[in-house]
């Protein structure tokens, strides 16, 4: 392997072994998921830039199209799992929450228009 | 070497990954642990690709990444439909 590539794998691996320690080691569910969905795709992507350096042609364009698949399914699959996360426990250590007032905001809107549709209910012929 | 090396510290992601997903509290850190130490397989098997120039392999990096979306999609559907954490 030449220097360019190694260097580009050596870092993917630390950021992969870096993935690792703060899903190890940090407190809440939040703060991990944060640390292995947002640095496992950037491992990958460094591993491959340095595999394409080295492999070069097609190989290339296919650890490139693998990269890139993996970096819009991984950010989608980990938001999922926060928000599956969100609903199941409760979150009061948070300080912001936008997700429990977007769901209040929405459940307000669904019961007033409810109440509209019920209200209007009778007064349809014209 | 260097390659060796790299593999190690893939190995060593994943062995950490491992220890969550046997440690973890609820379901959901043991799938997002299970997606980390697949990211650590790919990226081992990604430094395989560059030590040795075969483009075999690749293939096989395609699979792993389905598979691991497919796998935490239907887990965290999952999660959500039971309601337990």
């Amino acid at each position: 392997m030449n220097v360019v590539s190694s260097v580009f794998i050596l870092l993917g691996a630390l950021i992969a072994l870096l993935a690792g320690i703060g899903l190890l080691t940090f407190s809440t569910p939040y703060a991990r998921f944060h640390a292995a969905g947002k640095a496992s795709p950037i491992a990958f992507l460094m591993v491959a830039i340095g595999a394409g350096i080295e492999v070069g042609g097609r190989g290339a364009a296919e650890l490139a199209i693998v990269a890139a698949a993996l970096l819009l399914t991984l950010p989608a699959s980990t938001h999922l799992l926060f928000r599956a996360t969100h609903r199941t426990t409760v979150s009061d250590h948070l300080s912001v929450d936008e997700l429990a007032a977007a769901e209040r905001e929405l459940a307000a809107y669904e019961s007033a228009t409810e109440q509209e549709l019920g209200g209007g209910g009778d007064g349809d012929q014209h | 070497m260097i390659a060796d090396i790299a593999v190690a510290i893939f190995l060593l992601a994943g062995i950490l990954a491992g220890i969550r997903l046997m440690r973890g509290p609820s379901l959901a850190d043991r799938v997002i642990s299970l997606d980390a130490a697949l990211v650590a397989l790919m990226g081992a098997i990604g430094t395989r690709v560059a030590e040795t120039g075969d483009s075999l392999y690749i293939g096989v990096l395609v699979v792993i990444a389905i598979v691991a979306f497919t796998a935490t999609v239907a887990l965290s559907r999952f999660i959500e439909t039971t309601g337990r954490p």
